[in-house]
């Protein structure tokens, strides 16, 4: 009897040490992955000296609203439209409870510059409209609806193609749309937070001598750089 | 045996599978009606076999409103002419597309991809609610347009719209001559 009981204690003992080892290694996993995850989301601080990309609209309207911090270096001003100038635009009935504000970024260069004649568009030599020489400026637009947690419906099509990717200096990831026009067409950026909805838009245009616009790169920086 | 309570459960199941089939199909295409649009301008043939679709009517009024605010086309009439054919070249050679003329799929697909949202996207704004703005960022243009329950709708403001189409009024995307909008905006 006694060899009974010695043997039932060895094999409890056993189980213990088993379990014990089995709940440490589970509680280094969890502490190793949540680790991983809040280094990951950490956002990488600007660097030092880069100029505030929110001075561009410090004296408008949207000076308060949540904003990129960082812009790519081609971006020489902004101009921005609040939901009371958006609504004044369509009719004195629109409310602007709930409408966006808006950011246009213009980028610096003559690829990015508009080349749109005065003269009728039937005029245009076809030559130049063939090669991409007649264009309007590229910009970037930048879209905030405070306090909303949804995106825009999602576009569909052929040479449409829709991903999540990760903000490069890290804290999130956005739903990036292109349309796919032989390496050019336009780019929608959209991601949400606990303040808001977001959307950056630009085209990748076609000109004679290459592209104009900015990389998906800038714009996913640009979205991972928001602040206010 | 099967009871006729029984057929009468099955056949009610059957309608509300129906019914959900149907409004899910209505939803889509509602959705779809920027994208799954006929050929407009230097290509195919219009929805009813003639000039109508392609050469002139709503369709070709929403393709005027988005290079209105691109290229800076103008005016809006809803006829295709000369103007709109080459700027709506420039606008497929800018973005990368085949330069043709021809207002197809992929064209539609690209202006689509421009356009946003003015309201919170959970929000359903009055009135126009989709708007492309494009240009500089002091100088830039815009392009008004509806995303309504039945169809989306082409908003035009003064000075772009020229007869038969009125400013500050709703157009169908229509297969057809133009039309105002029939459902709420």
């Amino acid at each position: 009897m006694a060899m009974i009981t010695d043997y039932r204690r060895a094999t409890r003992r056993n189980e213990l040490i088993l379990g014990g080892a089995v709940g440490l290694v589970v509680v280094l996993a969890v502490v190793a992955v949540t680790l991983l995850i809040t280094l990951r989301h950490d956002a990488e601080p600007p660097p030092e000296g880069a100029p505030d990309a929110r001075e561009l609209t410090a004296e408008s309207c949207a000076a308060d609203q949540r904003q990129p911090a960082w812009v790519p270096d081609g971006v020489t001003r902004a101009d921005a439209a609040c939901p009371e100038d958006i609504a004044r635009r369509l009719s004195d009935s629109m409310s602007p409870d709930r409408l966006g504000t808006w950011i246009v970024y213009d980028l610096h260069g003559a690829a990015n510059e508009d080349t749109i004649p005065r003269a009728a568009p039937g005029s245009w030599p076809q030559a130049e409209v063939e090669s991409g020489a007649i264009h309007p400026a590229t910009t970037i637009t930048y879209v905030t609806y405070p306090g909303s947690e949804e995106l825009t419906d999602e576009l569909d099509g052929d040479t449409v193609s829709v991903e999540r990717l990760d903000f490069p200096q890290g804290g999130g990831d956005a739903r990036v749309t292109r349309v796919e026009n032989n390496g050019f067409g336009p780019v929608r950026v959209e991601w949400t937070d606990d303040a808001g909805s977001y959307l950056l838009l630009t085209v990748l245009g076609r000109t004679p001598d290459g592209r104009s616009g900015v990389e998906v790169d800038d714009l996913l920086r640009m979205a991972g750089s928001l602040t206010g | 045996m099967v009871s006729t309570r029984t057929w009468l459960q099955v056949a009610g199941g059957v309608v509300l599978g129906a019914l959900v089939t149907a409004a899910f199909l209505q939803g889509r295409a509602a959705e779809d009606t920027w994208t799954a649009n006929d050929p407009v301008g230097e290509c195919g043939t219009g929805a009813l076999g003639g000039e109508i679709g392609h050469q002139r009517g709503g369709e070709v009024l929403a393709v005027q409103n988005v290079l209105s605010a691109t290229h800076g086309l103008s005016p809006a009439n809803s006829i295709w002419d000369a103007d709109a054919d080459n700027a709506s070249r420039a606008f497929q050679a800018w973005t990368g597309l085949p330069v043709d003329g021809c207002v197809n799929t992929n064209t539609w697909v690209t202006m689509r991809a421009l356009v946003i949202p003015v309201c919170a996207p959970e929000y359903q704004c009055q009135g126009p609610d989709q708007l492309l703005h494009w240009g500089p960022a002091q100088d830039a243009h815009d392009a008004w347009f509806l995303d309504a329950n039945c169809d989306w709708a082409t908003w035009v403001l003064p000075g772009v719209a020229e007869s038969p189409v009125a400013s500050r009024t709703p157009y169908e995307f229509a297969r057809e001559e133009l039309t105002k909008l029939r459902c709420e905006g």
